[in-house]
């Protein structure tokens, strides 16, 4: 057990680095244009040449990422082109919204796609699953932003049940934060739960057709139990890895559903980089939402190794 | 399939009237879904009752009526016109932008299948790095860096695509590789290219055009997303994307700003996803319960 999670750790860190060297070289990639972005297209050279040697622009590329990558360790992520406050805090204090609409958002996601997935698998190629399967393709075809835009106009506009946007901590007041998360997570769940779905009932339907399965069923184990105890658990721990990265490859839409919902969160804070043209905050706040997908992806690999019955014998035999 | 080689030569049309179209009919609804989003796309002009541009300030925010079917905006320019005509952005950015990615994806898969060893590790370790990006994420941060226009939204979603055609590509080449027929190219002493080119496409292109499908689904999805964070196509040229983010401010008074350009791009992408679905069926239905 402990070598699994030192071996999945092992390759966490570089996955890492390898992530923010990307990040790092895209948006470095125009030599100077950090520089013209912060002062405008019409700074002059002289200018430009100024505001690099303030900024350390002027130094080689790998000399600037390392030192950026020594201070973003330590969590100094330099200071905004903007406001000149250290982007770092901004970070810090804008994260906990994303993370807490990122579960939300999995947890809807999940409660729709793992019962459905389950349950279109065992009734594989009948009616349910046929109908089933056609919904999960029609809801994963609504944009998310769209869902939220009809989620405000019906529940905010015209029934006026939920709260249009904003943001509360949930330490302050957990009943208002939760009916000002309800809808970005809904819009951000639903249209996940589609492609969830879609996996949980394929590999469902790999579990179900297995040996173990049927030999199970013939010794004459009691078919609850066996879809129950042996089915579903199977089900879930190759579910859980395919589907946490899948979800992490759909999270970016947190940058829209935050902007629409006008949540502080680090997703918004990378359009607020952009719209800005202000480099150290974009850079920050794309690796940290890229982080954020990473770790959890992580953190499920180490949840559906816990969960694998094999690691268990392996516990128990020693 | 076997019905048809039973039914020996017959004409074209009778051969189609044999085919089971009501066990493919997510091939049909699709087919027809995108049947209309390509046609608005090539004949927006003739269709579209007015233009798309024309402001008419007396008539700003009309309901739905007889001259306006689906209303008119904020300028008073009618919706359906604009809406017709965003169906050219999205067609346009979808094709070359998936374009990109299939060319891209399927050289990067066949060369890493087929070289294996060092060339393997190093292509396929670049994707997997690409592929654990958020879609949307890189999206926004390539437009950021090379500038907000259309022709960059192209490439923008076409490099997100190149990952996951590269791996399908290069799961189909090691298929190949198996076969008889490369062992005997090599023996007959073909170079390694005209085996790429010759002998290993033209048999991984199948899996790789099904995928194509579900790729213009979710390229119309992202390039609505970045007209809709101002990233894509500028006003006042119409997308969908940047019709619902401006109708959006606009919901209490004119709430079909906010319907219409959302269930036009709905429609384009469950199009493509059940076109995606119907023809994996159609060309291979053991596939379905596969992947």
């Amino acid at each position: 057990m402990l070598r699994v999670i030192l071996i999945r750790l092992a390759v966490f860190v570089p996955t890492l680095l390898a992530t923010s060297l990307v990040l790092f070289i895209t948006v470095n990639v125009v030599p100077g244009s950090a520089a013209r972005a912060a002062l405008g297209i019409d700074a002059t050279p002289q200018a430009i040449a100024r505001f690099e040697a303030e900024q350390g622009l002027d130094r080689p590329l790998h000399v600037q990422y390392l030192d950026w990558l020594w201070g973003a360790l330590r969590g100094d992520f330099g200071t905004s082109f903007q406001n000149h406050l250290p982007v770092g805090r901004e970070l810090l204090a804008r994260l906990p919204v994303t993370l807490e609409l990122a579960a939300l958002a999995f947890i809807i996601a999940n409660l729709i796609a793992l019962p459905f997935g389950a349950l279109a698998a065992y009734h594989h190629q009948r009616r349910v699953d046929t109908g089933m399967s056609f919904l999960a393709t029609v809801m994963g075809s609504v944009p998310n932003f769209w869902l939220a835009t009809l989620l405000i106009l019906i529940l905010s506009l015209k029934l006026r049940v939920l709260p249009a946007g904003g943001y509360v901590a949930l330490r302050e007041d957990p009943a208002r934060n939760l009916s000002l998360m309800l809808m970005p997570a809904i819009s951000l769940g639903v249209v996940s739960s589609a492609l969830l779905f879609r996996i949980m009932r394929a590999k469902m339907i790999e579990v179900l057709s297995s040996d173990y399965i049927r030999t199970a069923l013939a010794k004459g184990a009691a078919t609850g139990v066996v879809l129950w105890r042996h089915a579903l658990r199977n089900g879930l721990i190759t579910f859980l890895t395919v589907g946490a990265v899948e979800f992490g490859w759909l999270f970016g839409g947190v940058v829209i559903i935050e902007d629409i919902f006008l949540l502080p969160g680090v997703g918004q804070l990378v359009l607020v980089g952009i719209i800005n043209r202000d480099y150290p905050v974009l850079l920050a706040s794309a690796l940290t939402v890229t982080v954020v997908v990473l770790t959890a992806n992580m953190l499920v690999d180490l949840l559906a190794a816990l969960l694998d019955p094999r690691h268990v014998h392996v516990r128990a035999l020693r | 399939m076997s019905i048809h080689a039973a039914a020996g030569p017959r004409s074209p049309g009778e051969r189609l009237a044999q085919i089971p179209w009501k066990r493919y009919r997510l091939l049909v609804i699709g087919g027809a879904l995108v049947g209309i989003v390509v046609l608005a796309a090539a004949f927006a002009d003739v269709i579209s009752p007015s233009s798309p541009y024309e402001i008419d300030v007396t008539n700003r925010l009309q309901p739905p009526s007889r001259t306006h079917w689906l209303g008119t905006d904020e300028f008073g320019r009618d919706v359906l016109s604009r809406a017709v005509h965003a169906a050219r952005i999205s067609v346009k950015v979808a094709v070359v932008a998936v374009s990109v990615g299939l060319t891209g994806g399927t050289l990067i898969g066949i060369t890493a299948g087929y070289f294996g060893g060092v060339v393997d590790l190093v292509l396929m370790r670049s994707m997997e790095l690409l592929f654990s990006f958020p879609a949307i994420l890189l999206a926004i941060v390539l437009m950021a860096v090379l500038g907000t226009s259309v022709l960059n939204a192209m490439v923008a979603i076409g490099i997100i695509f190149i990952p996951g055609f590269s791996r399908l590509a290069r799961a189909a080449t090691q298929e190949v590789l198996r076969q008889q027929y490369i062992e005997a190219a090599h023996t007959i002493g073909m170079s390694d290219r005209r085996i790429l080119l010759g002998e290993i496409l033209p048999n991984v292109i199948t899996p790789l055009l099904v995928e194509a499908m579900a790729a213009f689904a979710y390229a119309v999805l992202l390039e609505s997303s970045l007209s809709f964070l101002g990233l894509g196509a500028q006003p006042p040229e119409p997308s969908w994307g940047n019709m619902l983010n401006t109708g959006r401010g606009f919901m209490d008074q004119a709430p079909w700003l906010g319907v219409v350009p959302g269930l036009a791009m709905f429609i384009a992408v469950l199009g493509f996803n059940l076109l995606g679905d119907g023809l994996r069926d159609f060309l291979d239905p053991h596939l379905r319960d596969g992947a």
